[in-house]
């Protein structure tokens, strides 16, 4: 029996966070996609297209999660794709994309824009408490100062400092530590709980590497650290995600540290890593894995492409995605740290063979 | 010897052979001392395990086996009055068909030539396999005399060493596109040089549906082994690999042999060839942008292995149509004329199943085309001739002496 595609009685933003597991995550998901998916291939002429003329289920036979339509994450990088007039269109966000790349274009109306936020909220209230904390960013003032830089790395500090309060940058502009101003950050705030943010490479490169090589340390020991975006080029510097935490303890005392996993073509419904050292999925997002070569759903446990769904997307047709990223489902509702849900792990990217084609002798 | 400045020698990397001891004396074509070179190549190649697994290096080993180029040298129509190499050829060979490395050097040795050789900058197992077998080869004391008429050389791009072989170049050979092509007419040749090239081109398979829907089981089978080769050996990244389906019959014939065709060749692939998962999602990419063309009515999806873009008719630049690794784009015509307007000079290949010989040969003189340089049955599409893209390879990379 088709449900209806209308809004479901209950907000979704009133879903518990962590709470969700077994069939109740499923059903609720399942439903929601099924009305996203009508939405957009009701508002969004392209999506329509794709979903129609590439065979997938329309929104009447979706009977799985496995079932549900997905783009490429690579196709917002290539097309222009909104499910709302260009005049609700409040904010565009781009992300910088691998090496000189195009970048994604994601068009943001003000309902999906405010369920970003309220979202990403409920998630990091999770991790740090309801109240917005003294910020400490691991990164330069430059980077989200200079508008013609917008990169993913922009756009991560500007999201992530509306949770905190009284910023301050731990990086000169040269990206080296700045350990004068962080200490008068610190003692200014002594006693509370700091909230801590930094891109993975940035934080392990220019605060733990630059605090070993200064044989200094920092008294973050009420530190709350969010990190996330991968290693990117400094892939041969990559640690493992204990040696990670060790070597910020070792430096700063802290302890509290939650990787997480996201994109900005999903934007809010991040993936927050738990005190046990695993990524969640929260109830408004789910992942699948999917084979690699033939794209077919893989059983938790096995390895394959990242196919992340997220209740958010309104305004554009995002909420089911397959990623470029490799990982695998661990398991469902069976944390050690309580959560219900998915729990998973990213393992790195597609490797990126040489385009072949006829114009390609002297491409490499 | 080819002297060259101290820079230009510290540039390149010396993949085989001695730049000191490299000769601009043209042989004549067909020397049977080369062709034994080619011949005892092919022998090696065969006999390597690593090479035997790589279906390029086998066709190629294949291509150079003794008895077939004795008959590629009967069939060649310049015995007499004589005819000799130009001298040195300098080859900028593709990336994209690795193995085309081995017909370039081919076509030069046996065209008189001594060959430099640019290989592509990234590393493949082809490559390797070819390099090998030719070392092993140049070894042999009956091939020591050759050593002076191979460089097989690797430079990141440097357009220096360009200039420099080029300007001692007697003939170039320039695989690798337009792009590539247009670049390298910027590096000047004495004024007697003669360039090949090989620009992009787009090629295309013609299937009559009566003579599918006519197949006995082992006849369909035997068709789909044959597409497989043109498609998905190279992944459709041949300038002859086709990129269009033209079937010709009417609608309901049609689908009918797509209904029994498709199916029968998407199972025969799968298993056989091996899909790597950035092709995969490359080819997926590419589906979804050309769903939202409106001439596109479907992208039929046979697992990821085989994709078929079904168009509503032929585009007027159908040739910048293309597919990559299974990607084959589909159109019904009332008949092959249908397919005359689209045919520029960018056409190569047209394979065919099932139409009468007249018809082609009818189709390829009557509308005054303007491409199309082969028509051959389906299967053949990769099968490297000393005639191709419209050239006579060892008759333009030779020249004649007349004497009276």
């Amino acid at each position: 029996m088709p449900e209806s595609h209308d809004r479901p009685a209950e907000p979704v933003t009133d879903w518990p966070c962590f709470g969700l597991g077994g069939a109740e995550k499923r059903d609720r998901m399942l439903a929601e996609m099924r009305r996203l998916t009508a939405h957009h291939r009701a508002a969004c002429a392209p999506y329509r297209a794709i979903v129609d003329k590439l065979g997938f289920a329309n929104e009447d036979r979706i009977a799985a999660l496995e079932d549900v339509p997905f783009l490429p994450v690579r196709l917002f990088k290539r097309q222009r794709l909104l499910s709302v007039p260009e005049a609700d269109v409040v904010k565009t966000m781009t992300s910088s994309g691998t090496s000189g790349q195009s970048r994604s274009q994601i068009f943001l109306d003000k309902a999906t824009s405010a369920l970003q936020v309220k979202v990403l909220s409920r998630i990091m209230a999770e991790v740090m408490g309801p109240k917005r904390l003294p910020m400490l960013v691991i990164d330069c003032r430059a980077t989200v100062a200079d508008r013609y830089r917008f990169s993913a790395r922009t756009a991560g500090i500007l999201g992530f400092s509306m949770f905190g309060r009284d910023v301050c940058y731990a990086l000169d502009d040269d990206m080296t530590l700045n350990p004068e101003r962080t200490r008068a950050f610190l003692d200014k705030h002594a006693g509370q709980d700091i909230l801590v943010f930094g891109f993975t490479f940035i934080v392990w490169r220019h605060l733990v590497r630059a605090l070993e090589a200064a044989r200094e340390t920092l008294h973050l020991d009420r530190g709350i650290l969010i990190h996330g975006g991968g290693w990117k080029q400094l892939q041969a510097e990559a640690v493992a995600p204990d040696a990670f935490r060790r070597g910020i303890a070792d430096v700063t005392g802290m302890t509290r540290v939650h990787n997480y996993y996201g994109m900005v073509e999903q934007t809010g419904s991040i993936f927050m890593e738990c005190a046990a050292g695993f990524l969640h999925a929260s109830a408004w997002s789910e992942i699948l894995i999917r084979d690699p070569v033939d794209f077919t759903p893989l059983p938790p446990g096995e390895t394959g492409l990242i196919h992340l769904l997220s209740v958010i997307p309104h305004s554009y047709p995002g909420h089911s995605l397959l990623s470029e990223d490799i990982g695998q489902v661990l398991g469902r509702d069976d944390c050690p740290c309580g959560r219900m849900g998915t729990r998973l792990r990213i393992d790195g990217r597609l490797e990126h063979a040489e385009i072949r084609g006829c114009s390609d002798t002297f491409a490499a | 010897m080819i002297p060259l400045p101290p820079d230009i020698a510290l540039a390149q990397q010396v993949v085989l052979g001695d730049p000191a001891r490299l000769t601009n004396r043209p042989a004549p074509v067909w020397d049977p001392a080369r062709m034994a070179l080619l011949a005892d190549l092919s022998r090696t190649l065969l006999a390597m395990p690593a090479a035997r697994a790589l279906p390029d290096v086998v066709t190629f080993a294949y291509w150079a086996r003794a008895a077939h180029l004795k008959a590629l040298s009967r069939e060649a129509a310049h015995p007499d009055p004589p005819r000799v190499g130009l001298g040195l050829v300098f080859h900028i060979c593709p990336s994209n068909v690795p193995v085309n490395v081995a017909f370039s050097m081919a076509f030069g040795l046996l065209a008189g030539n001594t060959g430099v050789l640019r290989l592509p900058s990234a590393d493949s197992p082809t490559i390797t396999a070819l390099v090998d077998g030719l070392a092993a080869v140049l070894a042999r004391p009956e091939h020591a005399a050759l050593a002076e008429a191979l460089l097989l050389v690797r430079y990141a791009r440097n357009d220096a060493v360009n200039a420099v072989w080029s300007a001692r170049a007697d003939g170039r050979v320039v695989w690798g596109g337009d792009a590539t092509v247009q670049h390298m007419r910027g590096f000047p040749m004495p004024p007697r040089a003669r360039e090949v090239s090989f620009p992009d081109r787009y090629s295309l398979c013609s299937l009559k549906a009566e003579a599918v829907l006519a197949l006995d089981d082992a006849g369909l089978e035997a068709l789909c082994g044959q597409l497989y080769a043109d498609v998905y050996i190279m992944e459709q990244a041949a300038c002859s690999s086709p990129q269009l389906i033209a079937w010709v019959g009417d609608a309901e014939t049609v689908t009918q042999a797509q209904a029994r065709l498709w199916p029968a060749f998407a199972a025969h692939v799968k298993g056989r060839h091996p899909l790597a998962p950035i092709r995969a999602m490359d080819k997926f990419v590419a589906a979804c942008d050309s769903a939202l063309a409106e001439d596109v009515r479907a992208v039929h999806r046979h697992g990821n292995t085989l994709y078929r873009v079904d168009l509503a008719g032929l585009r007027p630049e159908q040739e910048s149509c293309r597919g990559y690794a299974g990607t084959l784009h589909e159109v019904v015509l009332d008949s092959l004329d249908a397919l005359a307007p689209i045919v520029t000079d960018r056409y190569q290949t047209l394979t065919t199943f099932g139409h009468p010989r007249d018809d082609l040969a009818r189709f390829v003189t009557a509308h005054g085309l303007r491409g199309i340089d082969r028509v051959v049955p389906v299967g053949q599409a990769l099968d490297m001739g000393v005639i191709w893209d419209g050239y006579d390879i060892i008759g333009s990379l030779s020249r004649v002496i007349d004497i009276r």
